[in-house]
């Protein structure tokens, strides 16, 4: 009669689909409002649920340290740590604050009402501050403010130096950027590259995918009804095959995967396509290769990939609490002293022409001047309309993409095969 | 007569007790039924009803009937996923209880010393978490920097992609699950190997049996009803693999890779219903997986009876 204990295989699965009955029972949420707490508490423990990327954890703990509370993040992988986000919204049992990333941000902004409204704590003065483009990936269509804007992803690139040199090509960046002028001239470099050392120029096709696109004036959705026109958007398929153009001179290793981390670490491709927080995610991974990266502007102008908004969830006991800290954290002041640190470029406009930002150079890059390179891009960089199935389209593409670099598919049939599965992902 | 006689009040006594007395065995059974009611029926049912839905769980719920499962069955990511998991239910199941039976063959020799401890180190991988498993395995099978690939390429060999092929992935999958499962089912079948009596194998040895003959002669037949009942625990577990592709796919483990080539139904209810967030179609990805494994087990069942009854 009971059942033998052969299950811990299956077990995630059942608690996977238990946690769907329980999530789905209690949906609704807390809708009372949490802004009469008191924010001036002390002793209190708040928990955080971040993939990792913001750059902000040393802040907040400075700001626990200082304000005699305590926070305890949850680290999680990009896509679960949504996933359980979204989960812990209908359950109700939620972190204190939760990152939320722009490509994201227009899935839960449907679902508004079960954050925190940060007008309730004078947000609305904070506007100002930063990026409109940014700031709106925060509030809702009725008005609401549910998220304040963390860093920008401005678009370049990070060389490595060393490898540059032992294949014969310039290594400073003004020399680098001058060896090309497009994205065709781009790989034909890497082809020249990859014929001297017998090496792979670029990490992953789907990388250069997603920097091709971010690129663009328009991706998935139109910028003015809002419509789909990922099919139909000449950026994209220009993207699509530009970047399965590349496979040639791609290691083929999937972003963020443990062998991707590796070769970064090894030195087996030589150009990692960065986002401002990419140069944070390098110095983590790769802590050896001190001085042997440069940064360098990309061909074909900027553009913005990435970046998050951190919020509230309504349900939290210690909204007030919160709010004094992300507020805090992510005031232009430390939106600067961060990106010193990590390389999480502001948000905030004002500070794009402050010397204390232009003038900075990283020792890591070689003495880069990633302030010019990352606020120029910033500066260039024009709001992208961005829809509630943004990730699910993004993710088709990025399959698409690896089909045809793995050679599964002719580039032709991935291109078919990823129309398919996108229209099956939004209809 | 006897009962005309009584009078009322000793009537009701007589009543009460009888009604106290069969309360009692339902108590005794109550804490199963509660767990299973509420950790097992009512998700059931309450699974039922959503799939029911266009259900998102922080939005809009809007009632659709069936059509989550003309969806489905019209869905050749469904298809997909299910021939998968058959794939890699064969492929792992298979072997794993042949290689079992030969395990516990060996672990209930006479001649075997240290006994306890060879018993207790097959279990070992079954104690061990499946992530940990996933993690060392995906790291075994990596592409670039993957020992198993090093060593075929030491051998002269040509290293293989293993994540990207579909016979690949499953033969690494598979080799996950089988790893961890072996030697559970060995521990099952020694026992039921050393409740046989040892009169059958003397007499067979007498009569000139040797050791081959007598294991197939003697110990399979003598394991057939456990055999039945490790077929049919192994189907009921593999046909709901999950952590195992989920972990070796890395980033696009939900997908089962970017061709989905070993997505898992298990795997696809999770991505529809937790990272596209459509509970209901989720919701009838995972009836339709009841129903597939109640359908095998009562195939499999009738099968191995037949078969032990011969």
């Amino acid at each position: 009669m009971r059942t033998p204990p052969r299950r811990t295989a299956a077990g995630i699965a059942a608690v996977a689909a238990l946690a769907l009955t329980l999530g789905a029972c209690s949906s609704g949420g807390d809708n009372s409002p949490a802004a009469n707490a008191d924010a001036t508490k002390t002793g209190q423990t708040l928990s955080v649920w971040t993939f990792g990327a913001t750059g902000l954890e040393d802040s907040m703990e400075a700001w626990a340290k200082e304000t005699g509370n305590k926070v305890e993040f949850k680290l999680g992988e990009f896509d679960p740590h949504h996933e359980q986000l979204l989960t812990a919204l209908a359950s109700g049992a939620v972190p204190d604050v939760a990152v939320v990333e722009v490509s994201y941000s227009s899935t839960f902004k449907q679902s508004a009402d079960f954050f925190t409204d940060l007008t309730a704590f004078g947000a609305d003065k904070l506007e100002s501050d930063y990026l409109d483009w940014r700031w709106a990936q925060g509030v809702a269509d009725d008005g609401r403010i549910f998220g304040l804007p963390t860093d920008v992803g401005g678009l370049a690139m990070a060389y490595r130096t060393d490898l540059f040199a032992a294949a014969g090509l310039p290594t400073d960046q003004a020399g680098v950027e001058g060896l090309w002028s497009s994205w065709e001239e781009f790989l034909d470099a890497g082809r020249d590259y990859k014929a001297a050392t017998g090496k792979a120029f670029l990490d992953d096709t789907g990388v250069l995918f997603q920097t091709l696109y971010n690129q663009a004036p328009e991706k998935f959705y139109s910028a003015d009804d809002k419509e789909l026109i990922y099919d139909t958007n000449p950026a994209m398929r220009n993207a699509f095959d530009v970047a399965v153009s590349a496979s040639d001179v791609s290691a083929n290793l999937a972003a963020f995967s443990p062998e991707w981390n590796t070769a970064m670490a090894a030195g087996d491709y030589a150009v990692q396509l960065a986002p401002a927080w990419m140069l944070n995610y390098i110095q983590g991974q790769a802590p050896d290769t001190a001085g042997k990266w440069n940064v360098a502007n990309l061909p074909e102008g900027g553009g913005n990939w990435g970046g998050s908004q951190l919020t509230i969830p309504k349900a939290s006991d210690n909204a007030a609490l919160a709010y004094d800290m992300i507020s805090t954290v992510l005031s232009p002041e430390n939106e600067l002293a961060v990106f010193k640190a990590t390389g999480n470029f502001p948000s905030v406009p004002a500070l794009y022409d402050d010397p204390a930002l232009t003038e900075y150079t990283s020792e890591f890059f070689s003495g880069a001047p990633i302030g010019t390179i990352y606020s120029k891009s910033a500066k260039a960089l024009k709001p992208v309309y961005e829809g509630p199935k943004e990730r699910q389209i993004q993710r088709e593409f990025t399959n698409g993409i690896d089909r045809a670099e793995t050679g599964a598919e002719t580039p032709e049939q991935a291109w078919k095969s990823t129309m398919d599965a996108v229209e099956r992902e939004v209809k | 007569m006897a009962t005309t006689t009584l009078t009322a009040p000793a009537a009701q006594v007589l009543v009460r007790r009888r009604k106290k007395r069969s309360l009692v065995p339902y108590l005794y059974i109550a804490p199963f039924f509660v767990v299973f009611g509420v950790f097992g029926l009512f998700p059931l049912v309450y699974t039922a009803f959503i799939s029911l839905w266009d259900w998102n769980p922080i939005g809009e719920k809007a009632f659709i009937g069936i059509e989550n499962y003309t969806t489905l069955f019209a869905d050749p990511r469904f298809w997909n996923a299910a021939k998968n998991t058959l794939v890699i239910w064969i492929l792992s199941t298979v072997p794993q209880l042949v290689v079992a039976i030969v395990l516990a063959g060996v672990l209930n020799h006479a001649l075997l010393r240290f006994k306890t401890a060879f018993r207790m180190a097959v279990l070992v991988p079954n104690i061990t978490s499946v992530i940990a498993v996933g993690v060392i395995f995906t790291q075994l099978f990596g592409r670039d920097y993957g020992m198993i690939n090093w060593i075929i390429e030491a051998f002269g060999g040509q290293g293989i992609d293993w994540q990207s092929g579909t016979l690949t992935s499953h033969v690494a999958v598979s080799t996950m699950v089988m790893w961890r499962w072996t030697g559970y089912n060995a521990l099952i079948y020694l026992a039921a190997m050393q409740s046989i009596p040892a009169s059958l194998y003397e007499a067979a040895a007498i009569d000139g049996a040797n050791p081959v003959r007598r294991f197939f002669s003697i110990t399979i037949p003598q394991l057939r009803p456990t055999i039945i009942f490790t077929v049919i625990i192994s189907t009921i577990g593999g046909l709901q693999v999950f952590a195992e592709p989920l972990i070796f796919g890395g980033q696009g483990g939900v997908t089962g890779g970017s061709s989905r080539q070993f997505q898992t139904l298990a795997l696809f209810l999770y991505e529809q219903g937790f990272r596209n967030f459509q509970f209901g179609y989720g919701s009838a990805v995972a009836w339709a997986l009841f129903v597939i494994i109640a359908i095998l087990t009562v195939i499999n069942l009738k099968l191995s009876s037949r078969i032990a009854s011969e």
